[in-house]
């Protein structure tokens, strides 16, 4: 039989996952459609709401900040209440795994690049290394990995003017490893807390860390390493490290691969699971069918074969040209895959670039845009379908990036999509 | 005190290296300064190709002549530098049928050795060729590293007592009279390497000779040595596109009177497509447009068409040295012949112990240096032989490829592979490493032992270590690896010096990225800024800008004090391995 | 930031413009696939759900043995690293990748060329191999003579000798003959019972099915009757699958030019292909037309679905099931790495949910280790089992004491780790709807 649902989001990722999470919360029944993992396992694992706006400087409260931004801005498009119910929603899925919900004001947390950044939610095995707490801190990096050099990373905290003593040491990572051992081996051996031989006596993994970096403590009250601190036990493998340390313990947040990342999208699954979504993963959307401005079905490939998923209403969270949900040409220019939704964009390749590289890149601001439902516009300002909503990535009209403000556009716009996509259905279904 | 002459060579492309090397082997004391890095110029930014002179064949045979012989000697004397891939001309439908005979006749008669194949054995060798081509003419092209090959030929001279400084552009020639008696330079940092940071000196530098081997900047030297009749180059730029994978494994060849977009060569583990032909005023500032990056992509399809799809990771532009001697009024440039040409500004201008070398292609570096050194040697009476095409240059020695690379060296044999083809005899040495040996760079397989190799030739430059290693070339585009490599700078540099040299290395591969910014590749920088934007905030990094951050204005943390953090207090079956 | 993404356009096989790549990669040995690597972005999303390189630091994943290492690859210069040979074919790799790169597609490729150009064919090694590659053909043999056969496979001589003489493990216990074949049980009922041209099936039963559990066939034969389908059981050889996994390519050719020559006939004649096993259906329908390009293989590709599948479809199974029941029983069910791949990981979770009587857990995400032949060879079984560690642990945890899968090898890995009895969903959806 047909598949049939209230609500279908498109897309696994941070905003998708809650707006379904939303939408199943209205009573909706929600199915969940997504293709490949999640771009959250590239991702640090830190939820950015507002950390600059043009300036160089940091922002405290980015609430406060909110009115400076344009008016087609998806902040000034979803509204404050969104953020912050979007917030409220992810801090209740992730629990006790986030800190940072105790204040508006963001915190700076240090990661492998070497600079300090501005976020809003941050896992808490990262929290020890907040760079606005005074104590001093020991940054350890591993000569078996090649993201960052531990000294390197302490040095340039300093330069940056950090209120802490700070220094930083290379180690060898307990145990045996090949020069191109995968990382989920390091964070593997620690999850199991393998045996390893550390300096002629048999010990499991965690104590053979802790002993290794303890002759480097000195008087640093806390002690950074890789985020790569355990998968399935990593609270285990966190508390072990502190024990036998006597010192905090902090994951810096990384690039791919990413733990905390990749910790994050594999408990908003569970969150979804939970809330009762149905999940079917492994396949794309390649298609859809309409009646009358209205989305009836979107049509999924089954390794090579068509099958139409028939929903009231749509939310379409594929991501950005990251995630693969905006797609670019040569010869076609920018176009949203599914849909064919509408993006704005300059005509001119040449005109989607800055020359420098952190300059002010056009590209950055590709996708959607979408009206106060999250309803993504055609050019001439009209939605494209009655019930298609967007959240995420695929909604543009900012540089993001530089703001470091993508997650909370994902969370802010999820919330709306998801909510009235749930309430839409609710809808539909009184009048059958 | 010697009684050796002192030459000084100014440019550090392949006629300037091979310069070097050549009089150095023939015990003349030799400084060569070059404003950038080795191949900052033309040498730099070709499409590689080790020419067979097929493609001068009907309408510069001079020229073809000498490619042909050059050819055999670079294959022996820089083995490691040098793929013999081989070359094939294209015949397309719509290709005139006089202009294949003329070109398979033209190459015999320069004795290239050349042979006809019929369709279906030219798309044997190369399945991605169109399949409705014609035929093809197969020559032995080769693909060419002109930056190992300078370093090589550099790394030479320096064995026989030369001096080389990089990042040292010359800003006077200096004159006693009508005697050219040195020149004056800005080092960067230094003398000696590039050290980020580390503040430069002028330096004057006395010698008996120089020789001007600057290609493109010939007329800008000749102006600082006060010639009357300038030295006219008239640079031509051309695009070169550069493909993430090799589509084709031969030198691919459109058969067809010169024109633009005619060539795809293999380079490594790309494929550059080649070229365009527009002159322009200043070598160091011409536009880069789209439309010669589109036509590249566009015209080449009709030979490959897998191009059309394939994706681009960057496009770069070179500046032809084109020279013609004064009277032959060449009108449309690139009519101009790529022979070389000797100027002695002692006959040509009274101006003393000063030659230019102007014109010329890179397949002919050695022959123009052995013309220039014997011109040299002749002003000293030194009564030396050419040897550089008989000693092979260093990294060029005999080595055996075959070994087994885990055994030896803990790396995967394609890893090693690669590594032993840019290393060359140096492998052994090099990847002896103490230490764990991670690959830096992914795309290109290149080890920490190579990087740091590269650094201890390059000092603090990044981007000399890029071109050493070809680390950050490849499919990310130093997405992954910029910030790798720094890491590595740091045993031998501080943290300052190391971030300099990562975000000046970034902003280089940007450059070039830039250009093929659609489809695969714009997701990729896509991925790259978010990287190095978001996750790791080097765009605000308040240690390099002028931000003050006010730290206490920010969150410190849900408690107060060590041990409250509330890192590891969450719910946990906590401490069961602990429990033993 | 998520995934929903297109198909991917590269496909060595399919027909371009204007060139024909079929007629110069005759074979999957001679493709090239270098342009895969156009895909990579290097987010490292494989080698991240990689199970090998997680518990064997040798192994250096995914990225490597695809994307770079084809992109280092020069024309004729042949280099593939033997760690080819520890990729066990899981296809986690393609799943997680955002940017649709031809992974297993590339590792399989690459394997065939290792085993055929690089390894001894007098070896120990590639005997092994080839043998358990060829379980089919053996099979054929020793199914013959059941008993006798499962007396001297049972006997702890003959595992201790296949260890020392041919590197097949004796940790594990070889599978037992069924006395009767599935095919021998077809022809003795004779044939179908229910006939009906325009529901028609063509059932690809799977080595495993037919010579070791024909009860999962019977259950399939009886499921689909119920629902008024005609059964069809044409000739047919082995799926390739273990082949594949080996890098024995032209064996896995030779079996596949006779299935889609078989089962391309029953499609002609309305049906659709069904498959019971998982990594069967996976292989007619991704690999099959990946690495050959036999005539028809499209064809069988578009038409093959998994069973269950199939009747979510094309029946109102959901309905079917919510209005049975079945005595209470309790499953641990563990979904396939190449179920996982077609989507259909959820699948027997979110049906069975609704059955009266029935309570069944996920058992998480893990892969099961044994992959097919990789569980049984000596060198192979300590990271099998350590990859499977965590699904023991799950199953132990969960409620029920019977697993559930529709892989046959990860039926017996999960009964190895555990001791519980493993059982095909066809057979519980035969209790609820075919009784």
């Amino acid at each position: 039989m047909a598949i049939r649902e209230d609500v279908i989001v498109i897309g696994g990722g941070l905003a998708g996952s809650i707006a379904a999470i939303e939408a199943a919360e209205t009573g909706a029944s929600v199915r969940l459609v997504t293709y490949k993992k999640s771009t959250l396992r590239h991702a640090s694992g830190l939820i950015d709401v507002l950390g600059y706006n043009g300036s160089d400087d940091p922002i405290a409260d980015p609430y406060a900040a909110l009115d400076e931004l344009p008016d087609d801005h998806p902040y000034s498009v979803a509204g404050e209440a969104a953020i912050r119910d979007g917030l409220e929603r992810f801090d209740e899925v992730v629990g006790d795994q986030y800190q940072g919900g105790h204040t508006d004001t963001n915190a700076l947390l240090p990661t492998f690049g070497g600079a300090v950044k501005p976020t809003a939610r941050y896992p808490t095995s990262t929290a020890a290394g907040i760079t606005s707490d005074t104590r001093s801190m020991l940054v350890v990096g591993f000569r078996e990995m090649t993201e960052y050099n531990g000294q390197m990373l302490a040095d340039h905290l300093e330069a940056a003017g950090v209120p802490f003593e700070v220094k930083g040491v290379e180690c060898n990572f307990p145990g045996t490893y090949a020069n191109d051992s995968r990382v989920t081996r390091f964070t593997k051996r620690l999850d199991n807390d393998e045996d390893v031989d550390y300096e002629g006596t048999t010990m499991g993994a965690r104590e053979a860390l802790a002993k290794e970096i303890e002759p480097h403590l000195g008087d640093a009250e806390r002690v950074g390493l890789p985020a790569l601190l355990g998968d399935e036990h990593a609270d285990e493998v966190h508390n072990d490290l502190e024990r036998h340390l006597g010192a905090d313990v902090f994951e810096i947040p990384m690039g791919p691969p990413s733990y905390p990342g990749m910790r994050l999208a594999d408990t908003l699954k569970d969150a979804v699971d939970e809330a009762g979504v149905r999940i079917s993963a492994g396949n794309p959307v390649v298609g859809f069918e309409a009646e009358d401005g209205e989305l009836t079905s979107v049509i999924v490939d089954s390794k090579g074969r068509e099958v139409p998923y028939h929903a009231d209403e749509f939310v379409l969270a594929t991501g950005g040209l990251v995630g693969k949900g905006i797609d670019s040409d040569r010869e076609e220019g920018v176009t949203e895959p599914i849909f064919d939704c509408y993006i704005p964009h300059p005509e001119d390749r040449y005109d989607w670039f800055d020359k420098q590289a952190f300059g002010d890149q056009p590209f950055a601001h590709f996708g959607v845009r979408v009206d106060e439902t999250m309803r993504p516009l055609s050019a001439d300002e009209a939605p494209e379908f009655d019930n298609l909503r967007a959240a995420g990535a695929v909604i543009g009209g900012a540089d993001t990036v530089a703001e470091k403000s993508q997650s909370g556009v994902s969370l802010a716009t999820a919330v709306v999509a998801g909510e009235h996509a749930g309430e839409r259905a609710a809808t539909h279904e009184v009048h059958q | 005190m010697s009684n050796k002459p002192h030459v000084i060579v100014i440019g550090g492309g392949s006629t300037g290296c091979g310069i070097a090397r050549d009089l150095a082997m023939r015990g003349l004391e030799v400084t060569l300064v070059e404003q950038g890095n080795l191949t900052h110029g033309t040498t730099g930014r070709m499409h590689g190709l080790l020419h067979s002179g097929g493609r001068y064949a009907v309408a510069d045979q001079v020229s073809a002549e000498e490619c042909i012989i050059e050819n055999r000697v670079l294959r022996d004397i820089a083995s490691h530098c040098v793929e013999m891939t081989g070359g094939l001309f294209v015949q397309r439908p719509e290709d005139s049928d006089e202009y294949f005979q003329k070109k398979l006749e033209g190459c015999w008669e320069c004795d290239i050795p050349a042979e006809e194949l019929t369709a279906e054995e030219a798309r044997e060798m190369e399945p991605y060729l169109a399949k409705d081509i014609k035929r093809a003419i197969k020559v032995p092209d080769g693909a060419v590293d002109p930056f190992r090959l300078c370093v090589a030929n550099a790394a030479s001279a320096e064995e026989h007592g030369a001096r080389i400084e990089t990042h040292a552009p010359v800003v006077d020639v200096l004159k006693e009279g009508d005697e050219v008696v040195g020149v004056e330079v800005e080092h960067e940092s230094g003398p000696g390497k590039r050290v980020h940071r580390e503040p430069g000196t002028r330096e004057k530098i006395h010698a008996d000779y120089v020789v001007n081997a600057t290609g493109a900047w010939a007329g800008q030297i000749g102006e600082m040595a006060g010639l009357e009749q300038p030295i006219e180059v008239r640079p031509g730029k051309g695009v070169m596109t550069v493909m993430n994978t090799r589509q084709v494994d031969t030198a691919i060849n459109r058969c067809r009177p010169k024109g633009d977009a005619d060539i795809i060569v293999p380079h490594e583990t790309a494929a550059i497509l080649g070229t365009t032909d527009v002159e322009v005023e200043d070598p160091e500032d011409y536009p880069e447009n789209q439309w010669e990056v589109d036509m590249m992509i566009d015209t080449l399809s009709e030979l490959v068409p897998i191009l059309k799809e394939a994706r681009s990771v960057r496009s770069f532009w070179g500046v032809r040295p084109l020279y013609e001697p004064p009277g032959t009024g060449t009108s449309d440039s690139t009519d101009i012949t790529r022979d070389y040409f000797l100027l002695d500004h002692e006959d040509r201008d009274n101006v003393k112990n000063f030659t230019s070398i102007v014109g010329g292609k890179f397949t002919t570096y050695r022959m123009m240096g052995e013309e220039i050194s014997d011109y040299v040697c002749e002003k000293f009476d030194i009564d030396e032989e050419c040897r550089t095409a008989d000693v092979p240059l260093p990294g060029s020695e005999d080595f055996s490829v075959l070994r087994d690379y885990m055994e030896q060296y803990g790396i995967r044999s394609p890893i090693g592979r690669r590594s032993a083809q840019r290393l060359g005899s140096r492998t052994d040495e090099v990847l002896d490493f103490d230490g764990p040996n991670p690959v830096v760079c992914e795309c290109e397989a290149v080890t920490r032992a190579e990087v740091k190799d590269g650094i201890k030739g390059s000092g603090s430059d990044l981007n000399a270590t890029r071109l050493r290693t070809r680390a950050s070339m490849g499919n990310c585009q130093g997405a992954f690896c910029c910030h790798r490599m720094s890491a590595e700078l740091y045993d031998e540099y501080d943290a300052e010096t190391a971030y300099d040299a990562w975000d000046e290395l970034y902003q280089e591969r940007w450059k070039g990225e830039r250009h093929a910014l659609w489809g695969t590749q714009l997701s990729q920088a896509a991925l790259k800024y978010s990287l190095h934007s978001t996750t790791m905030n080097r765009d605000k990094d308040a240690a390099t800008t002028d931000s003050v951050v006010d730290f206490s204005a920010f969150d410190s943390g849900a408690g107060t004090g060590a041990g409250s953090s509330a890192a590891g207090t969450a719910a946990t079956d906590g401490g069961r391995k602990g429990d033993d | 930031m998520s995934d929903a993404e297109q198909a991917s356009d590269f496909d060595p096989t399919t027909q371009v413009d204007e060139f024909e790549p079929v007629d110069v990669f005759p074979s999957s040995e001679d493709m090239d696939l270098r342009p895969g690597a156009d895909n990579c972005y290097k987010c490292t999303s494989c080698d991240t759900s990689c199970p090998v390189a997680e518990v064997d630091e040798d192994f250096p994943g995914p990225k490597f043995q695809g994307p770079e290492q084809w992109r280092l690859k020069r024309g004729e210069d042949v280099d593939i690293d033997d760690s080819i040979l520890s990729c066990s074919n899981c296809m986690r790799c393609d799943d997680a990748c955002p940017s649709s790169v031809p992974l297993s597609q590339m590792h399989n490729t690459a394997r065939g060329e290792y085993v055929e150009e690089h390894m001894d064919h007098n070896s120990i090694e590639y005997l092994r191999n080839r043998m358990l590659s060829n379980y089919r053909s053996l099979a054929s043999i020793g199914s013959k003579i059941p008993r006798i056969s499962n007396f001297f496979l049972g006997l702890g001589i003959t595992s201790t000798l296949g260890e020392k003489l041919m590197g097949i493990t004796s940790e594990r216990e070889m599978p037992e003959f069924a006395h009767e074949t599935f095919r021998q049980w077809w022809k003795k009922r004779g044939g179908a019972q229910v006939s009906n041209p325009d529901k028609r099936v063509a059932y690809f039963h799977g080595c495993y099915s037919n010579f070791n559990t024909p009860e999962v066939g019977k259950a399939m034969v009886r499921v689909f009757e119920s629902f008024g389908y005609e059964v069809m059981v044409p000739k047919q050889q082995c799926s390739g699958t273990p082949m594949f996994a080996n890098g024995m390519l032209k064996d896995a050719r030779r079996e596949a030019e006779v299935n889609v020559r078989e089962l391309g006939k029953a499609i002609e004649n309305g049906a659709d292909v069904i498959a019971s096993c998982t990594s069967c259906s996976m292989a007619l329908r991704q690999e099959y037309p990946e690495l050959f390009d036999i005539e028809g293989i499209e064809d069988l590709s578009e038409h093959t679905y998994e069973a269950m599948e199939f009747l979510r479809i094309h029946e109102d199974l959901h309905s079917a099931i919510r209005e049975s029941e079945v005595d209470p029983q309790s499953f641990a069910y563990h979904a396939p790495c190449h179920a996982r791949n077609q989507g259909l990981d959820r699948q027997a979770v979110e049906l069975f949910r609704e059955l009266d009587g029935a309570q069944i857990e996920d058992v998480g995400e893990s892969c099961s280790g044994i992959s097919g032949t990789y569980g049984w060879k000596s060198e192979k079984y300590e990271t099998s089992m350590k990859i499977g560690a965590e699904m023991f642990d799950h199953m132990e945890h969960a409620e029920g004491e019977v697993g559930m899968t529709e892989c046959p090898t990860c039926a017996m890995q999960m009964n190895h780790g555990t001791g519980y009895e493993i059982r095909h969903p066809l057979e519980l959806l035969e209790k609820a709807v075919a009784n």
